[in-house]
């Protein structure tokens, strides 16, 4: 028991997994230092936009995986 | 101030709020844990969003975070981003803890923590230890509320009233509907205040620069201030390593309360369409912050940067929206207390009590309800009159903890092998460990104290665990059902799955 761990256990589960660890490696070092610049986007500086960006795709990334999972459910039944 | 249109408009949204907090209820008996607890399991996707961002944008949205842009810069945005990271951790984690009150009967974290390892005792601990820093969190939010009310009445309701006065509001709508007056105050205090955020932000904007758009004001904040606009930001302090761990740690930070609110859901579909939405609330934090960047010119000798939103609103603001700026501050202190008092005293009723005394649960549901009457009395509101200056250490030693209750989570979400004893001496030597650097060495190398305690906490809970003996397989199997639906990975083995039946009988 003691090397048993829960994991994803499809392409779709590891996908997701990803595309959830990449959102929040977006938003800490070493990646935060590519957008600490003191130049503004849209008139806001870099790091405000890159904050909201990572928040929408937050937002994003869950949306899909509402997505995954209610197709998956629907071909569990 | 001499105007009485603040005061009026600040107390006009506290009897609003009483009334809707006293409807809740709605004629149910609130005499059980899981109605006074978690409101029957019932709560809807628009309830629960906003019951959750409420609950999560605190008096530091309106005060703390403004200050922060005032005397740090961009640096403050680091709470948007963990914010939105915790809706990621909603959406995971959410569902299967929903699903583990639905099955199991747990109303609290610590009562989930107690069947998982099979200790009462470890649940009351985890209970015992997550209330120091619920209970600082709460007080901290109760000082806050009495300021606003010291502001907003020119002084003439001073703080040693205005706890009592806030507090009081709380305890009778908390004790009359429980988590259901919860879930209604805060969808009308979210609503509120994102509407005061706004309405606040773009009128300073446009005071201050003489139009509705960022540009110009970050233009000038590049041109005269550029240190505001990277880290580490204007005082030095805001490192990449502890806007990391910052993150990382408060990420992790698996507060009560937020367990509770995913078990008042309706169903864990609507805990994954709640969190989904959730981080478009965050949204509220950028025109309070941008009113403490306008601060910084026009506002530059200030003494108290957490200050900086209600000095601006005073100055400059007409009084019917400095009145709703106070409103929408109270709400956010009230809406992030609440919670944390609920919770506080439905786990030391359920986790402490219940089994030292060996209470029936009908006697415990009647103790959750009428302790938060001492809880407030006792301990709250003397606090929040004292406000003793080392409250925000407790606080982040509090927060620190939280951190540290993680090998609990692990064992419970993702390891079916973690014994009682592993969290136990994890949990022990990550405390002591957030202690002394929250205390004696703050933050070391620029690192938060809570993520050390972590670098020692998990190998300890690892090690511990393999030489100690799990909880019982009929345990480990009920409980990875739920977390792992579709079996668990034998590490090593090139992708193996395994059912939790068969993982929790030793395959």
């Amino acid at each position: 028991m003691q090397r048993l761990v829960v994991l994803p256990t499809s392409r779709t589960g590891w996908a997701l997994t990803i595309a959830f660890v990449a959102v929040v490696v977006a938003g800490i070092w070493p990646v935060i230092d590519l957008v600490n610049r003191a130049v503004l986007f849209l008139g806001l500086p870099l790091l405000v936009v890159w904050s909201y960006v990572l928040i929408f795709a937050c937002f994003a990334v869950m949306l899909i995986a509402n997505r995954v999972i209610e197709w998956q459910e629907g071909e569990d039944d | 101030m001499t105007s009485p249109w603040p005061l009026l408009i600040t107390l006009t949204y506290v009897a609003i709020a009483m009334v809707i907090g006293l409807r809740a209820r709605g004629g149910r008996r609130m005499n059980s844990l899981e109605e006074w607890g978690v409101a029957g399991r019932s709560m809807g996707p628009v309830t629960l969003y906003l019951l959750i961002a409420a609950g999560s944008v605190s008096a530091y949205t309106f005060m703390g975070a403004p200050g922060w842009a005032y005397a740090k810069g961009v640096a403050v945005f680091y709470v948007a981003v963990y914010l939105a990271y915790l809706a990621l951790v909603a959406w995971y984690f959410g569902p299967k803890v929903w699903q583990f009150g639905e099955q199991f009967g747990h109303v609290t974290q610590a009562s989930a923590i107690a069947d998982r390892y099979q200790s009462p005792a470890l649940g009351a601990l985890a209970a015992l230890v997550m209330s120091i820093g619920s209970i600082a969190y709460a007080v901290l939010q109760t000082v806050g509320s009495a300021y606003i009310l010291f502001v907003m009445s020119g002084g003439m309701i001073p703080v040693w009233l205005g706890v009592p006065l806030v507090l009081g509001c709380i305890a009778i709508y908390l004790f009359v509907s429980g988590q259901r007056a919860i879930g209604r105050t805060n969808a009308f205090q979210g609503v509120l205040m994102l509407i005061v955020a706004w309405a606040v932000g773009m009128w300073a904007l446009h005071n201050a620069t003489g139009g509705l758009r960022f540009g110009p004001l970050f233009e000038r904040l590049l041109a005269e201030h550029g240190e505001f606009l990277t880290l580490p930001g204007a005082g030095g302090d805001m490192t990449f390593s502890f806007w990391t761990t910052s993150i990382i740690v408060s990420m992790f930070s698996f507060m009560p309360p937020v367990w509770t609110q995913w078990m008042s859901a309706s169903s864990a579909r609507t805990i994954r369409r709640s969190a989904t939405w959730l981080p478009t609330y965050y949204v509220v934090i950028l025109p309070m912050v941008v009113v403490g960047f306008i601060g910084i010119f026009s506002l530059p000798d200030l003494a108290r940067a957490d200050t900086v939103v209600l000095e601006y609103a005073m100055q400059h603001l007409p009084v019917v929206l400095v009145g709703l700026l106070g409103a929408g501050t109270l709400a956010a202190s009230m809406s992030s207390s609440e919670p944390f008092i609920h919770s506080v005293a439905l786990s030391w009723s359920r986790d402490v009590l219940q089994p030292l005394l060996g209470l029936s649960d009908a006697l415990t549901g009647r103790l959750a309800r009428w302790m938060i009457v001492p809880l407030m009395a006792l301990v709250i509101a003397p606090l929040a009159i004292a406000e003793p200056g080392s409250l925000v250490m407790i606080l982040l030693v509090g927060l620190g903890f939280a951190t540290q209750v993680l090998p609990a989570f692990i064992g419970m979400f993702f390891w079916p092998r973690a014994s009682r004893l592993g969290v136990m001496a994890g949990i022990v030597a990550g405390f002591l460990v957030t202690v002394a650097f929250t205390t004696l060495w703050p933050h070391p190398l620029g690192v938060h104290a809570g993520f050390w305690g972590l670098m020692l906490n998990l190998p300890v809970f690892v090690a511990v665990s393999l030489v100690t003996a799990p909880a019982d397989s009929e345990v480990v199997e009920r409980f990875f059902r739920i977390a792992a639906p579709r079996g668990l990975t034998r590490l090593g083995s090139g992708g193996k799955t395994v059912a939790a039946d068969t993982a929790a009988h030793g395959g």
